[in-house]
């Protein structure tokens, strides 16, 4: 009889020390602000965070809407949000090292292991009737296979929509290269959906089509596209004192780096998380696998948190490594 | 314990409602793929003509279209001080290296406004003739201001690419209800004393339309315009994220960059044409309703 009581002494103090520990768990992770990026991989990624961060670790999470240069400007200078998923950081390098030497910000950790691949692309089908061209330089000598849309007497090299990083680096390589004294002009695609838009009209029209594009994406899962190389290394210093910049006098040929893409947080965010944040700083997936729950989100017309919730469904043996077992626990059963 | 049955709305189920959506989307690429090569052909006459449009703008010596647009404005306002006001603001805008921008948009809106015009017109004359033709037009109005543009802009793009067909496209689609609404009102608005009087003169139908209606109604109309420059004045940042030249690029550009000033400055510019378009044109329209008042009176 004792033995029982004292068991079920136990068994209650196991119980009121679980609450404790998720109370602690959820006072100390609070309220957590995620920039849910315009763009599906980090769409798709915030929402991931947004279900464990609020089933697995009690957080109070909120996803606000962000774009890369706004978001990671607020971080720096307002403290809000405080978590980027997906920040791509190359653009702005400098003020963000600054930030975190300041103590302001922190690499939580890679979220793309492989980085994100950006460069200039053409579709397979243009690359098969065309094995010659292999790097960026080919393709510049036919601008007749890739006619603009105002004047078919000159190429169009799609540039990446105003205001995007992107923009300045595919403006200055495209002077670098020559292209305009080669029969081409810059095409402004004006947003990312302009710009997804004219991939899809070129591909379900088999025509030409040249510019900026970049993965993990559902359009590069969904249309077949061949990245060209730029034919020659990527040089780092005159990539990053001049390329990146919008008044590079003299921009040279040069390829794009591998972006690095982070998780960033804020470092309040970092002190008041505790476990929260040890599961940011350890999720990271591949290429592969975004590509492929992008292509299953486009096929299903998913929604990022469809795509979240068919992820974390499906996935489990990639998810869990990221959360401790107490946490994934509560958040299978959320599922 | 199940819910009670009013808590849940009976939708349709998840994966019927997901290859209702599917099918749609492969029927519209099937769609593209048989038919955009022939409806881009169809729009290519428009694309030809604002590209001329555009290029007779920024392509002219800067005062020769500062010299136009201040006598335009002097034709259709008789006020100097709008004048000089036009003349002012094309100056501060040139002089703040946004003169390239301001032409194609300036280009953009008069192209538009000139398209709203032809098709809007008689579409607003035949409504005004027929209580079921307006009765079905009406809500198609509706739809056309409310629905936001890029639902229908994403299509469009998929099949004419991105650029100025497109734009003045989705620019059209926003702005032409005022014009097809006003000039319905203004016609249905005519005096039924004047219409009699025409008929006692045994004029036809059209002639009853050129020399008195529409002469009587012009005033409506002019409103009607103007409302049109103004709505297709707004659609300037819109149209510029489907690739469209002119003053919304920066304005895109300094949303997403958070450049304060380059927003502000190309902000105003667009104000400053859509006041130079609206005061010119309200005193157009003044003065033709004074005239009109005149014999009257």
């Amino acid at each position: 009889m004792q033995a029982q009581n004292r068991l079920l002494k136990c068994a209650w103090l196991a119980v009121l020390a679980g609450l404790l520990v998720a109370g602690a768990q959820a006072a100390q992770c609070g309220r957590v602000t995620i920039a849910n990026m315009n763009w599906q991989s980090a769409e798709v990624l915030a929402h991931i965070d947004h279900i464990i961060l609020k089933e697995g670790y009690g957080c109070d999470a909120e996803l606000v809407p962000g774009d890369t240069m706004p978001t990671l400007m607020s971080m720096m200078g307002k403290g809000q949000p405080d978590v980027a998923p997906e920040a791509w950081v190359n653009a702005m390098r400098g003020p963000l090292d600054s930030a975190v030497a300041a103590g302001r910000l922190h690499y939580a950790g890679k979220s793309l292991s492989d980085g994100g691949i950006q460069g200039w692309w053409i579709p397979k089908y243009v690359a098969d009737a065309h094995p010659e061209i292999k790097t960026l330089e080919d393709a510049l000598k036919r601008p007749d296979l890739f006619p603009a849309a105002d004047d078919s007497s000159k190429g169009a090299v799609h540039n990446c929509p105003s205001g995007w990083n992107c923009e300045i680096i595919t403006r200055n390589l495209f002077k670098a290269f020559k292209a305009a004294r080669k029969g081409f002009v810059l095409v402004d695609t004006g947003s990312a959906a302009g710009l997804a838009g004219s991939i899809a009209k070129a591909y379900e029209r088999k025509q030409g089509w040249l510019g900026y594009y970049w993965s993990p994406t559902a359009i590069l899962g969904k249309y077949a596209m061949v990245r060209l190389g730029a034919g020659v290394e990527h040089d780092e210093k005159s990539w990053n004192d001049c390329t990146v910049k919008a008044d590079c006098a003299d921009p040279q040929p040069n390829d794009f780096p591998a972006a690095e893409v982070y998780t960033l947080v804020t470092s309040s965010f970092r002190e008041s998380a505790g476990p929260a944040y040890e599961y940011l700083a350890r999720r990271r997936w591949d290429n592969d696998t975004v590509n492929k729950l992008l292509e299953w989100m486009q096929v299903n017309q998913a929604t990022g948190r469809d795509g979240a919730l068919h992820f974390l469904q499906s996935n489990d043996e990639l998810w869990t490594r990221w959360v401790d077992d107490f946490a994934a626990r509560k958040i299978k059963d959320s599922l | 314990m199940s819910k009670p049955w009013f808590q849940d709305f009976p939708a349709m189920e998840g994966g019927t409602l997901r290859d209702l959506k599917r099918a749609i989307d492969d029927g519209f690429g099937d769609f593209i793929g048989d038919h955009g090569e022939a409806i881009e052909r169809f729009f290519d006459p428009l694309k030809e003509f604002l590209i001329f449009f555009e290029k007779m703008l920024t392509g002219a010596p800067w005062p020769v279209v500062i010299a136009g647009l201040a006598l335009a404005s002097w034709l259709a306002s008789r006020s100097t001080k709008i004048t000089l006001g036009t003349v002012a603001a094309l100056l501060l805008v040139g002089y703040f290296g946004m003169w390239d921008d301001t032409m194609k948009t300036v280009s953009m809106i008069l192209a538009s406004t000139l398209v709203a015009l032809v098709l809007g017109l008689p579409i607003g004359i035949l409504m005004a003739r027929s209580r079921r033709l307006q009765a079905c037009i009406n809500p198609v109005l509706d739809v056309m201001q409310t629905m936001p543009s890029f639902v229908y802009l994403i299509p469009v793009v998929m099949l004419l690419g991105i650029g100025r067909v497109p734009g003045l496209l989705a620019v059209v689609v926003y702005a032409i209800a005022p014009i097809i609404r006003l000039s319905c009102l203004g016609i249905q608005q005519v005096d039924r004393d004047a219409l009699e009087a025409a008929d006692a003169f045994g004029s036809s139908s059209w002639q009853r339309l050129r020399h008195v209606q529409l002469p009587l109604a012009l005033p409506t109309i002019m409103a009607g315009v103007n409302q049109t420059i103004m709505l297709a004045l707004s659609m300037v940042v819109v149209a510029s994220m489907i690739g469209v030249q002119g003053l919304g690029q920066p304005v895109l550009k300094a949303i997403s960059n958070q450049y304060f000033a380059l927003g502000v400055f190309n902000g105003l510019a667009i104000v400053g044409i859509a006041i130079a378009f609206d005061r010119a044109l309200q005193s157009y329209g003044r003065r033709l309703q004074k005239h009109r008042q005149v014999p009257h009176g």
